[in-house]
């Protein structure tokens, strides 16, 4: 939980979440598919707004502050969509939620609409000339931008990227031994770390007999080698892919 | 409902010492994963609010279980994607429950009451460092054209000179509604810069306040020199008092962004950025919604055929109902001498 690219939050139950801290690209990439919906709102707005003032407006002076305030009208409709869309659906702009990103504050929760006005007030400063935002954004190990640092919030993934039954992981297959066998010399030498690696190779679908065979080998092998089992042991006659099955469901028993 | 039920009836008795088996630990608990994945698609918007009290009870409830699943698989399987998977699930779960204080229905006006006042009476150190700044701009630029008074006719167009002679600026803008939404944008605008320029150490909002004297202080002076004070001051009066004072506003919450950088106190600098400007926000959008009265002002009064008298009349009672508002609305008379540390906490709204 110390990788730069996750935050963890430590929840009231004292159990600690990892957030993936959304990167740069996807933010931009965010940004741009926000722009897709921001700008043509802005123009339509500023052409309704221009619509209405052509209408009523009497003298060049009028028109003058017409066309000002139009200026400023776009400033604010633009800004404006931003602020209202994270208000609204608690951090995800369609951007955003099409991108899977998502604005939490930096200890978990929601944001609520105090960090949002900061985060959008202030990004005005981080479109600002140089894009101040990105720079920041660059350089900061969560990929947070001012507007972030001033309201405490942070953009992390949201898309779930593993499902249930693909976390699952399949039964191991066992073929060659009905039950776990005679206790081996030395198990206890072993444990969970070879446990879990076994599991993994016992339950891989798909491999041939032949190269299951081959590869039961060599790892029946490596463990003769790590359980020191004496030259005239029993176990050095079990077909090695006996031996590794036997192996695992005794270290499975032990280990419960 | 209470916790213990639940515990009894879904999870077998914990083992503390031995590592739970893989298999049965998620044949066991997936049900519980399940529903709580398919509470999470009942959220609408990121938020539980159209749910009834027992769906909320049960959401976290199950989060809680989920949660020390977690911990449980972190423990003994820290590489199974399992634990990947109940890490994610609690994190999207995690923001639907705990979020900041709701805001209440009613609670604008509250927020005007009360919070509003308040928080301006607890800026009032960086409240007055912003005029202090705006003075000092106001005074340098009064000497600058007093040393050199022929920069006056650079400063003040003198059309406009023509037309104080004459006794009066103009009769009015035409079209007065369109002048007053220019205004009142850019007002606003500025107040946000300001605001939003304290993540640079408050730099920028110093620079707008110093201008803004500069501007206020080398038209002040050059006016003076013409002899035309009067005209000229009551030509801001009605709309200046109300603007002015939520461009210092401004600065003050500017400054105190600023302040929360250079000086975190016991919080790291960005917690303490953080701390102060989600409770400085508040003030600054409180304060430039009363840009919106300063604006019309601005546009139908300021420039209209009233008397001078009149428009320096209405300035100062702009003033008095302003400053009265802040200084005295929302006082608790029951904590007349209260302590700064048990001053109850500045929660806007």
């Amino acid at each position: 939980m110390t990788q730069l690219d996750t935050i963890s939050v430590k929840t009231s139950d004292n159990v600690t979440l990892g957030y993936t801290v959304a990167g740069v690209g996807s933010r931009i990439v965010a940004q741009i598919l926000d722009n897709c919906v921001a700008i043509p709102l802005t123009v339509v707005a500023v052409l309704f707004a221009g619509a209405l003032a052509s209408v009523f407006v009497t003298s060049s002076e009028g028109a003058d502050f017409a066309n000002a305030a139009s200026g400023i009208f776009a400033f604010f409709v633009y800004f404006g969509y931003f602020l209202v869309a994270e208000a609204v659906t608690a951090g995800k702009t369609p951007g955003k939620s099409a991108m899977g990103l998502r604005v939490i504050r930096v200890d978990g929760s929601a944001v609520d609409f105090g960090a949002v006005a900061v985060r959008n007030v202030i990004r005005v400063i981080d479109f600002s000339v140089v894009l101040v935002g990105l720079v920041v954004m660059f350089f900061q190990p969560q990929t947070r931008r001012l507007g972030d640092l001033a309201a405490g919030t942070v953009v992390i993934r949201d898309r779930t990227l593993i499902t249930l039954a693909a976390a699952t992981s399949p039964p191991p297959i066992i073929l060659r031994t009905p039950d776990a066998g005679p206790g081996i010399d030395g198990i206890e030498r072993l444990g969970r770390f070879e446990r879990d690696a076994l599991r993994v190779f016992l339950a891989r679908p798909g491999l041939s007999p032949q190269l299951r065979a081959s590869l039961s080998a060599d790892i029946a092998k490596r463990l003769i080698e790590r359980l020191a089992l004496p030259a005239d042991a029993p176990e050095r006659r079990w077909p090695p892919e006996m031996f590794i099955e036997r192996a695992y469901l005794q270290l499975d028993q032990r280990l419960q | 409902m209470a916790a213990g039920d639940v515990h009894r009836a879904g999870v077998p008795a914990a083992r503390p010492t031995t590592a739970v088996n893989l298999d049965r630990f998620i044949a066991e608990r997936q049900a519980r994963w399940a529903d709580l994945e398919a509470a999470i698609k009942t959220a609408r918007r990121g938020r539980l609010r159209t749910q009834s009290a027992r769906d909320i009870e049960r959401f976290g409830l199950l989060l809680r279980q989920t949660s020390s699943d977690l911990a449980i698989a972190r423990r003994d399987h820290p590489d199974a994607p399992i634990t990947e998977y109940l890490n994610t699930l609690c994190a999207r779960a995690h923001p639907l429950l705990y979020r900041g204080t709701p805001r209440r229905a009613g609670s604008i006006g509250r927020f005007f009451a009360t919070a509003l006042p308040r928080s301006f009476r607890a800026a009032w150190p960086y409240i007055t460092a912003s005029l202090v700044l705006m003075l000092i701009g106001f005074v340098a630029g009064w000497i600058a054209v007093d040393v050199r008074p022929d920069l006056r006719s650079s400063l003040v167009p003198p059309s406009l000179f023509d037309e104080m002679a004459r006794g009066q600026i103009s009769t009015g803008v035409q079209d007065a509604p369109f002048a007053a939404a220019f205004i009142i944008q850019n007002n606003i605008r500025v107040a946000l810069i300001c605001f939003a320029g304290g993540v640079f150490l408050g730099i920028p909002t110093a620079f707008v306040l110093l201008s803004n004297g500069w501007m206020l202080g080398t038209v002040a002076a050059a006016v003076r020199l013409g002899g035309y004070d009067v005209q000229f001051w009551s030509l801001i009066a009605p709309h200046g008092v109300l603007e002015l004072s939520v461009i210092v506003i401004s600065g003050g919450t500017g400054l105190m962004l600023g302040g929360a950088i250079l000086r975190p106190g016991q919080l790291r600098r960005g917690a303490a950025l953080a701390h102060v400007a989600v409770r400085a926000v508040m003030l600054v959008l409180g304060a430039a919604s009363l840009l919106v009265i300063a604006g019309t002002l601005e546009a139908f009064v300021s420039p209209s055929g009233l008397p001078d008298g009149a428009k320096l009349a209405i300035g100062a009672v702009v003033g008095v109902l302003l400053y009265s508002w802040l200084v005295l609305a929302g006082r608790n008379p029951h904590r007349r001498r209260s302590f700064a540390f048990d001053r109850p906490a500045e929660t806007p709204a």
